[in-house]
């Protein structure tokens, strides 16, 4: 379990999160949604527990439990066995091949002998068995970042015998990818979430969020201002409160959760930009 | 360019450099038949008496030959190995020791006490005595790296652009105090001054090797175990913290050790530039950009570069010498420019 209690981070201008309280539980695919700017980002690296450790511009108060354990208490190398973040952007301009960037995510577990195997399954859910001797730079963005989630998944792969907690942290992951693989990657998590694993993922698109979460917190200037299951969460209040969009809610008979359409931000005539008069 | 299995590249290397260590022991302005080699290398293994050999041959390869051929393999893995490591950490394959004023800090730090030695700085050199020059050399090594790595990061985070252009300016910093004591040097210090600002092995002696040796192998030994945490470091510090290694200490560790070696490697031969550009581009072709393999290939490949190029630098214009670090330029520099107008260069990089 991933505990979040009293998080306060903040800058020395600004407040980036405000008293946030949370629990999060394996087998759990939690999605994040908020606006640009809401502290969205900020929870998902806070969570991770590594970014505070480098970042010297940035204040936290409360405290997050992994196991019971605060993150700062663990050991850098055992929590990255347990728990891998897959960040907005990774740039790598070296040339190295695409199964070198996966391979590197059991650089914590030592290069052990399942390391290969590891490799080449998380290669293959990810779809990019192909490109396996393919230099990392020369892929497309979306290649590349399905490259990414391979080596991410492989970092915290859950073997048959083990049973740790493991927890796994997305920015925007398919912000690169087409459609089909935008839903075959949010399946394939929700999958590798049903084994022990704790997920929790950022995404602006409200269809995939709905489709796939189990839980959708709702992040607005620093706040949680919802948190609960995509029937609760995803009302039109909600979703006008947080991005100040209109939306009608469908339900649909085929599908468990709410289908979200979006009508727009119905902009008035005054904060349209006026065309200049000449004079 | 598909790359060459690493036991084939171990192999080869290892030969190129035992032939041509051996080759450059025996050619020079005096040279020394192969059998004379083999006799004074069984000498000082035990197996044979002495006497055999002239006293010439002996004296210039173990006085003079020997030493120098040790130092260059010694400084040309510490240039390559610290070149390949501060790329790594910098994650930009532009990054040289050279390039970014670690090489002319230390070379300020050297000359301060060549021209100073005597009258300002007396206290320091008597009280260092021989190591006064390696000692200073790498403080000054190590305050330029910490400099510029101070200006380029940012709440924790470095960027590289901002990084290399600091270093820009530390070279120009570091020129102008090079500058300043050229001109307030003597005749003689003058003479020394700009043999060394060139860079040679000329000087090699074996208590020079005595003296800086340890400053290169530790570093040569301990680098190679950091090349996980610097794979980890190509795709950022934060993916790098994310995969359990701790970036302030890796970061910490690399400067100083990178410092030290640069340092004393400096001390020694003076300003070599472009070695630590060019052998790690190279071996990224040849073997790819995994650190593992990339540390210790280029150390060895340094090693058998800068002695190739001090055999050059000894023959090609015999009995009088070329500077070994105009020809590290002469090579380097046209190397550079091939590396920039790369289209693959200019595509993926982000500076």
């Amino acid at each position: 379990m991933l505990t979040v209690r009293q998080l306060t981070i903040e800058t020395k201008e600004k407040k980036l999160l405000k008293d946030i309280n949370l629990s999060l539980y394996p087998g759990e695919f939690t999605i994040i949604l908020g606006a640009n700017g809401a502290g969205k980002s900020t929870l998902l690296n806070s969570l991770a527990g590594g970014d505070i450790g480098i970042s010297t511009s940035l204040k936290q108060k409360g405290n997050i439990f992994f196991c019971s354990k605060d993150l700062k208490d663990w050991h850098p190398k055992e929590l990255a066995k347990q728990r891998a973040i897959m960040p907005q952007q990774v740039t790598l301009g070296f040339p190295f091949k695409v199964h070198e960037v996966v391979s590197m995510g059991r650089s914590p577990h030592g290069f052990d002998r399942d390391a290969k195997s590891i490799c080449e399954h998380a290669l293959q859910l990810m779809e990019v068995d192909h490109l396996i001797d393919r230099q990392y730079p020369s892929l497309s963005g979306g290649e590349q970042q399905r490259v990414q989630l391979a080596r991410v998944l492989s970092q915290i792969w859950q073997d048959n015998e083990e049973h740790d907690t493991k927890y796994l942290l997305l920015d925007e992951c398919t912000s690169a990818l087409d459609p089909a693989h935008q839903h075959h990657v949010l399946e394939v998590i929700k999958h590798f979430t049903v084994n022990n694993v704790i997920s929790c993922a950022i995404t602006h698109d409200l269809h995939l969020g709905s489709q796939y979460a189990d839980r959708i917190l709702l992040l607005k200037d620093g706040q949680l201002i919802a948190d609960g299951s995509p029937k609760e969460v995803m009302t039109q209040a909600n979703l006008r409160d947080t991005y100040q969009l209109k939306t009608k809610i469908i339900r649909h008979a085929e599908f468990l959760n709410p289908l979200v359409i979006s009508m727009g931000r119905k902009l008035t005539e005054t904060s349209m930009p006026q065309k200049t008069r000449r004079k | 360019m598909s790359r060459v299995n690493p036991l084939w590249m171990w192999l080869l290397f290892a030969a190129l450099l035992l032939l041509t260590s051996a080759w450059s022991l025996i050619t020079g302005a005096l040279d020394i038949p192969t059998q004379q080699l083999l006799n004074v290398i069984q000498q000082s293994l035990g197996w044979t008496p002495s006497s055999t050999i002239p006293i010439h041959f002996q004296i210039t390869l173990m006085e003079f030959r020997l030493p120098r051929l040790l130092l260059a393999l010694l400084v040309g893995a510490a240039l390559a190995i610290s070149g390949a490591a501060i790329q790594g950490l910098f994650r930009n394959p532009l990054a040289d020791p050279g390039l970014i004023g670690v090489s002319s800090g230390a070379a300020l730090g050297a000359v301060l006490i060549i021209v100073l030695g005597d009258t300002l700085l007396s206290h320091w050199s008597f009280f260092a005595g021989r190591w006064a020059l390696p000692i200073t050399a790498f403080i000054f090594g190590l305050l330029t790296t910490l400099i510029i790595y101070r200006i380029g990061t940012r709440g924790g985070y470095t960027q590289v652009s901002t990084l290399l252009l600091a270093g820009i300016a530390m070279n120009a910093i570091a020129g102008a105090g090079t500058g300043v004591l050229t001109y307030l040097a003597d005749d003689t210090q003058l003479r020394s001054l700009t043999f060394w600002s060139m860079g040679s092995l000329a000087k090699a002696s074996w208590l020079d090797l005595k003296v800086v040796a340890p400053f290169i192998i530790l570093p040569i030994v301990i680098l190679p175990f950091l090349s996980n945490a610097l794979n980890g470091f190509l795709m950022g510090e934060s993916v790098a913290s994310h995969l359990g290694f701790s970036v302030r200490w890796t970061k910490r560790l690399i400067i100083v050790l990178t410092s030290l070696a640069v340092g004393a490697a400096v001390s020694v031969t003076g300003v070599i530039g472009f070695l630590g550009l060019v052998v790690p581009h190279l071996l990224r072709i040849l073997v790819g950009p995994d650190h593992r393999l990339l540390l210790p290939a280029s150390a060895l490949c340094g090693a058998l570069l800068l002695a190739l190029a001090d055999m050059l630098a000894r023959t090609v214009v015999a009995p009088a010498e070329l500077p070994i670090g105009l020809i590290m330029a002469l090579i380097g520099g046209p190397f550079f420019m091939s590396l920039l107008l790369k289209p693959s260069f200019a595509s993926n990089r982000t500076l």
